[in-house]
């Protein structure tokens, strides 16, 4: 089943007076893995839900290959969102056995595939008579990793599912997604704040910050937009003068600061600092970090 | 002044390149796949392709239909005179702009580098 396109189109969803969703517009293409960023609480697991239609939304609409997705159990099924499973599990899923969580996903996603789920089951040595809250966090995340990967879904979106996992395992995750990937070439939007493994999976990054997106774009277009200039405080200044310096650090009179410029367009100015490439993660500081001050 | 490269594409093209010039993929052998590149690498497939991408246009490697990317002939010489014509931005210029910064003439400079090339050979 070949993934189609997913819009939404100015999302909106307020809880009482905080405004989790703020106008948020977005195409999924098929066949990308989208990275989904931002700070705790900054909206990404009521954008996932939105986008999946398991929360009624205040206004905006979801379309799926055109249809809108809402109570469409056709378009739903090509849609997997696999909730995080952690923390304080909802009353109705606590006492669940993990076998019987994991058929509510046969029974939900058409294109579950079981044979699948088993050999996922094995690789993270799940035990299925468990109950869900009996389950340590890593196991809690593999669960979750389970019924987004077996579901098969054209368009799975997972939300921190590395969360409760120990960096082997984060690696093995990454592994197993990126050969599904290979095999199928389904959507996938990973919600995460753990970049250091994950920067490299994703070519899309989407990132939101107090309920809007403030990006959208191919991840090396995002990365080759920044670098981080450094050397003497007043070089440094005049090195980046124009372009919108979005974090500054200070060591003595040496000044790093991340930039929104091509790391090109900077050296070209031929002064005496030293112009780096930026990771993801100091993109993702930079611009959902605490407001400098200054510029 | 100096300009680092984290850009994943163009670290995958030039690790190929360098398998290239050790001898590790000869002319008209088989590069490893997108696929390969993403599960050995751990990488989005797509950044794989980027880089492969970017040594065919430069007629490194070329593309066998239904079989995957192999090394262009000439692929080793066409990489050393590329790195040849950037050598001078890449490494000469950052190299005299730190031996000025520590006050090193060019006589000393090119002394130093006289050594090193004989050590070298």
């Amino acid at each position: 089943m070949e993934p189609k396109i997913l819009t939404a189109s100015n999302l909106r969803k307020t809880y009482g007076k905080q405004t989790a969703l703020d106008d948020v517009s977005l195409t999924l293409e098929p066949g990308h893995i989208y990275g989904l960023i931002g700070r705790n609480g900054a909206g990404k697991t009521t954008l996932l839900a939105g986008l999946t239609a398991q929360i009624p939304l205040d206004s905006g609409e979801v379309c799926y290959d055109g249809t809108p997705v809402w109570e469409n159990e056709t378009a739903l099924g090509e849609l997997c969102f696999s909730r995080e499973l952690g923390g304080k599990l909802a009353a109705s899923i606590a006492g669940m056995h993990v076998k019987d969580y994991l058929r509510a996903g046969r029974l939900f996603y058409p294109h579950w595939d079981e044979a699948y789920a088993r050999e996922l089951i094995k690789q993270f040595g799940l035990e299925e008579k468990k109950r869900l809250n009996a389950l340590s966090k890593g196991m809690m995340s593999a669960v979750a990793i389970v019924l987004a990967l077996a579901s098969r879904a054209p368009v799975t979106m997972m939300d921190e599912p590395t969360a409760g996992l120990d960096v082997v395992a984060r690696e093995d995750f990454y592994r197993l997604l990126l050969e599904d990937y290979a095999a199928t070439g389904r959507t996938f939007v990973i919600s995460t704040h753990i970049l250091e493994e994950a920067s490299t999976v994703f070519d899309r990054v989407l990132i939101v910050k107090e309920g809007r997106l403030i990006e959208d774009r191919d991840a090396d277009a995002l990365l080759a937009q920044f670098c981080v200039v450094s050397g003497r405080d007043d070089v440094v200044a005049a090195a980046c003068e124009g372009y919108a310096v979005l974090r500054t650090e200070t060591l003595g009179r040496q000044t790093m600061c991340t930039v929104r410029a091509p790391a090109g367009a900077v050296a070209a100015r031929g002064l005496d600092v030293d112009c780096g490439a930026v990771t993801l993660q100091q993109v993702f500081v930079a611009l959902c970090g605490h407001e400098q001050e200054g510029r | 002044m100096r300009n680092e490269q984290t850009l994943i594409y163009l670290q995958i093209a030039q690790m190929l390149e360098d398998g290239i010039l050790r001898g590790i993929y000869p002319e008209e052998t088989q590069v490893p796949s997108t696929n390969e590149l993403a599960r050995t690498l751990r990488i989005n497939p797509a950044t794989g392709a980027k880089g492969l991408n970017l040594l065919a246009e430069d007629g490194i490697l070329y593309k066998r239909r239904g079989l995957g990317m192999f090394v262009a002939p000439g692929a080793a010489e066409r990489i050393r005179a590329k790195r040849r014509s950037e050598f001078l931005q890449q490494y000469v210029r950052p190299l005299a702009a730190e031996a000025r910064k520590l006050g090193l003439t060019a006589e000393e400079l090119q002394a130093m580098l006289r050594d090193a090339c004989e050590e070298e050979e």
